[in-house]
């Protein structure tokens, strides 16, 4: 499991890691925590020309509060959110749906953008993040924009990035005054791959709910807490011969969710 | 006799040390001097006709030192050998080191690259050209007789046929009140363990030193002599430290005769560290075994008859202990029970699968989940408590030694004690006042309790003990540990004999060329290994008191022991309490209680470990494992994103408690206790989920039981 030969760049500022991914000639890819992509690499299933290591780009490692918005760099790891204070007391979905994400070794190293950016349907901060209008901040050689969740996930591992563009940072903005919010998950094991998971957030008689394992990106449903439930799963297209159990499953979860979001 | 100070004490392992400080030395560890390193070109085809390889690109790329072929590889390494089975025909199939003319599994070796690194290996493996012309794969050993035919000169693609019957089996069903009949499948599993298989291949001057990952050295020397035509003169295997086995080293890998070649061509060592994507596909799997069983019975709920037929998907090839698994479970099928009349079939059937081979348990566990299934559907079917069928069968205590209708002889044990003390450990009274009581509030509950018998021991074990000059003991002994302790057990039944502390006794093994052995396996350690110290050190002890001095005046002193005996039986009870929750169907496993008896116990905190670490691989095999294959012969679970393995946290509460019955066949009065916990746990544990599901109407699952089966079974059965 060794991958096939690639070139290798490790450049300390963003604007040289820019520049490389500019190159037009090259199937270039993005090396941050690697969780995603090393394996793939080893499976010589991506098999890129050339890897840009992010993590000598100091600029990018960041995780801080700035105007009320927790701001997330691109090479803040899954740790540096599970283990920030002001994360647990501001965005506890965060905080919550975090020790979902593998294992403790696996969140040292995995970056919170690489996950968004990797974009597995089964990953859990994309649904997380889906519930709390968050703000991606992309940036290339040719300028910078700015996506939400629906503009940013296409489908199963894509995005809407071009491959000249590199996402440096998530916002997100304060839930909204005196709501809650509720995170739920089931997978085989402990840090398995989750076979469904359902994110939600409850302000009054408004609920917004994301759901993990109901298609090839998060679903979001907003609508009143007590009807998401079974609103939320009725519509999915869901195939394969356990079709109704994961609909029973993504049921409860929803439920599970909502539940903890008012409790 | 001895007194015993340190036998029966619950020590730490001694060898832990030495590995928590990442001090032990693997395979991958060994630094040799010019190493080349190998990679594999496997089939991606079930089942293909292979045409021609064309290997000048891989060659040609720089770092490559050379790619073999099966061709290239000629008569100088045939296909490892096959193993026998007591009155079993066993096809001549055994495993070809490289493919030729035709693959039969999806991972089989078909090219050899060797390179200045893994990863230039890798590159010139794809560049390793194969024509494959796919042919219809073979997938399911009940159907296997009328596929197309696997190897020449095996009809009906069947490469074990083994039957037996004793008593009046006609007789006991006609006589019958009742007779239950059940179809069983119990899916295949891989082993898993951390580090994976692979080896170092050297040749110097005639002799080819070959330093393996393994169970023990002597089955790979035995194996490897029989494929390369060398014996122990030219050939020496030497074990360096194991990480885990479960089963699954205790049969050379063909890739090592493989690289054997190719180290004696290039003159220079050569590597192959097997990756995990290797070990999913090409290492051998345990289980797989479809069954029909039927159980005549009288309405007072004793056992009449038993008939089976074992439907062993036994994969492309023969590897020597391939046969061993359904023949084990086709001599234990009666169980802990005194059954008059039993007729067994084992059809092992060649399918295009990678070969099955012994897995923690090897043949036992789907023994006991046979009988165990069989006896609660006949308790149910009479309207009787399970518990009270089970006393009313066993081979009584005094019945020993006692031989099993199959024709194997139980040296010793006691059922019904083991059964006592695991329904008040669990305690069964107070599990099934919680059933009840949540049935009442619509949870869905279940109990369950499953015997096992665990053949182990038998063959011989070499051991040499000496006393240094300085006064050291030095035991090396045939027997080589894998994660069991030996440094500590054995060390503690030294002391006791030579009348030393342990932390005196220093521990050798794993090494051809310095002793004989037979190895480990089949929960054989203490009873054999340790027998065959305690007897080389008892001789020393009775040197030095003829002598008038003490052991450690005996300098240069040594004795050597080879000890043999029939088989033991190790045996017991478990009993597990599960919730089914009903909205998603998963499996929760409340509690579990396990009483083992393996004879006299050497350390019973290593005991409890094995029982544990056993345990949890048994319930791995009921919540999540299984090795899935597609109808093309794909592996579906080749890596662990699709294979779970479970981890602490899915632990549920597990007490576990001792029952001690000697066994008479060795001087320590020990059984075995490697794999119990990976015997009982699926019995136990199926068994309970058959209680819970039994309002609902569901008279049996077969595992895994996943939560989209529950679901769905209860969603069946409505509301």
């Amino acid at each position: 499991m060794k991958p096939a030969p690639f070139a290798y760049d490790a450049p300390r500022q963003l604007g040289e890691v820019l520049e490389l991914l500019a190159r037009e000639d090259e199937d270039v890819k993005v090396l941050a925590g690697g969780q995603s992509l090393v394996p793939l690499l080893n499976f010589r299933l991506a098999r890129p020309d050339r890897l840009v290591d992010l993590n000598g780009v100091e600029s990018l490692a960041y995780l801080r509060v700035e105007d009320g918005a927790l701001r997330i760099g691109a090479l803040a790891r899954h740790a540096d959110l599970e283990r920030s204070a002001e994360v647990a007391s501001g965005w506890p979905l965060l905080a919550e749906a975090v020790r979902h994400v593998g294992h403790p070794q696996i969140r040292v190293r995995g970056t919170v953008c690489g996950s968004v950016a990797h974009a597995d349907p089964a990953a859990e901060l994309p649904v997380a993040l889906c519930v709390l209008d968050v703000r991606f901040h992309v940036r290339s050689v040719r300028g910078s924009r700015v996506l939400g969740a629906d503009e940013l996930f296409l489908g199963f591992l894509t995005t809407s990035l071009e491959p000249d563009e590199l996402l440096v940072e998530i916002e997100v903005p304060a839930p909204p005054a005196g709501s809650g919010t509720g995170f739920a998950e089931h997978a085989r094991t402990h840090g398995d791959f989750a076979l469904g998971g359902a994110a939600a957030l409850v302000a009054g008689e408004e609920a917004r709910l994301a759901l993990l394992g109901a298609g090839p990106v998060p679903v979001r449903f907003d609508g009143a807490p007590g009807d998401l439930p079974d609103a939320a799963v009725a519509d999915l297209s869901l195939t394969g011969p356990d079709a109704e159990w994961r609909r029973a499953l993504l049921r409860e979860l929803a439920r599970d969710a909502l539940e903890r979001a008012v409790a | 006799m001895s007194a015993e100070r340190w036998v029966g004490r619950p020590m730490p392992r001694r060898e832990d040390v030495r590995f928590l400080r990442g001090e032990a030395t693997y395979l991958d560890d060994i630094e040799l001097p010019d190493l080349l390193e190998a990679a594999f070109v496997r089939s991606p085809f079930a089942h293909a006709r292979l045409g021609a390889i064309d290997v000048e690109a891989a060659l040609a790329l720089p770092g490559v030192a050379a790619v073999l072929t099966g061709a290239d590889l000629g008569k100088r390494a045939r296909a490892l050998p096959a193993g026998a089975v007591d009155d079993g025909i066993v096809a001549d199939a055994g495993h070809p080191v490289l493919a030729r003319d035709r693959v039969r599994y999806a991972g089989e070796a078909v090219a050899l690259v060797v390179a200045e690194s893994r990863a230039v290996a890798e590159d010139a493996a794809e560049l390793v050209d194969v024509d494959y012309e796919p042919l219809q794969p073979v997938l399911d050993p009940r159907t296997a007789a009328g596929m197309p035919l696997l190897h020449d000169g095996v009809a009906d693609n069947r490469l074990v046929t083994w039957q037996r019957t004793h008593g009046d089996v006609e007789g006991a069903f006609a006589a019958a009140d009742r007779v239950v009949s059940q179809s069983f499948h119990i899916p295949r599993l891989v082993a898993a363990p951390i580090e994976t298989r692979g080896a170092i291949a050297r040749v110097e001057g005639d002799v080819l030193t070959v330093w393996c990952s393994a169970q023990d050295p002597h089955r790979p020397l035995a194996q490897l002599g029989v494929s390369l035509g060398r014996g122990p003169d030219s050939l020496r295997v030497v074990v360096p430290d194991v990480g885990g086995a479960f089963g699954s080293k205790g049969v050379v890998a063909p890739e090592v005769a493989a690289i054997a070649c190719a180290a004696e061509d290039l003159g220079r060592p050569v590597r192959w560290t097997e990756d995990r994507a290797e070990n999913f596909l090409a290492a051998y799997q345990g289980r797989g075994l479809d069954a029909d069983v039927e159980l005549a019975v009288s309405a007072e709920g004793r056992i009449l008859g038993l008939r089976a037929t074992l439907y062993a998907d036994l994969g492309a090839y023969l590897y020597a202990t391939t046969a061993v698994a359904p023949h084990t479970a086709a001599m234990l099928i009666t169980g802990a029970y005194d059954v008059a009349a039993a007729s067994v079939e084992v059809v092992g059937a060649a399918t295009t699968k990678v070969p099955t081979g012994p897995y923690r348990g090897a043949g036992r566990p789907e023994a006991a989940f046979l009988v165990e299934r069989m006896v609660d559907l006949a308790a149910r079917k009479l309207g009787l408590e399970p518990v009270e069928v089970r006393r009313r069968n066993f081979v009584r205590p005094d019945a020993f030694p006692y031989e099993t209708p199959m024709g194997w002889t139980y040296d010793s044990g006691d059922f019904e004690r083991c059964l006592d003390a695991v329904l008040e450990l669990a305690p069964l009274a107070g599990w099934l006042e919680l059933r009840d009581a949540a049935r009442a509030e619509g949870r869905v509950l279940g109990v369950g309790v499953g015997m096992y018998i665990e053949r182990a021991g038998g063959l011989w074990e070499s051991a040499v003990v000496r006393v240094e000059p300085d006064g050291r003991v030095v035991v090396r002994t045939g027997s080589s540990p894998h994660g069991q302790g030996h440094e500590t057990t054995f060390a503690q039944i030294a002391a006791d004999e030579l009348g030393v502390e342990p932390q005196a006794v220093e521990l050798r093994w794993g090494d051809s060329g310095e002793l004989p052995g037979v190895g480990t396996f089949a929960s054989r350690s203490v009873a054999m290994g340790g027998s065959a110290v305690a007897s080389a050190a008892r001789e020393l002890a009775e040197r030095a008191r003829d002598a008038g001095v003490s052991v450690t005046d005996l300098g240069g002193a040594e004795a050597e022991s080879r000890f043999s005996s029939g088989l033991v039986f190790a045996s017991g009870a478990y009993a597990a309490l599960v919730e089914i929750e009903r909205a998603t169907g998963r499996l929760l496993v409340l509690g579990l209680a396990a009483v083992d008896d393996s004879g006299r116990i050497v350390n019973p905190l290593l005991a409890e470990g094995q029982v544990l670490g056993a345990t949890v691989q048994g319930l791995g095999q009921c919540l999540v494992e299984e090795a899935v294959h597609d109808e093309e012969g794909q592996l579906r679970t080749a890596s662990f994103a699709d294979y779970s393995l479970l981890t602490a946290a899915e632990l549920p509460p597990v007490e576990s408690r001792f029952v001690e019955t000697p066994s008479p066949l060795n001087p320590l009065g020990a059984k075995g206790i490697g794999e119990g916990g990976a015997i009982a746990t699926p019995a136990a544990v199926a068994n309970a989920v058959a209680d819970a599901l039994a309002p609902f109407g569901v008279r049996h699952v077969d595992p895994p039981f996943t939560e989209a089966k529950l679901w769905s079974l209860l969603r069946e059965a409505g509301p």
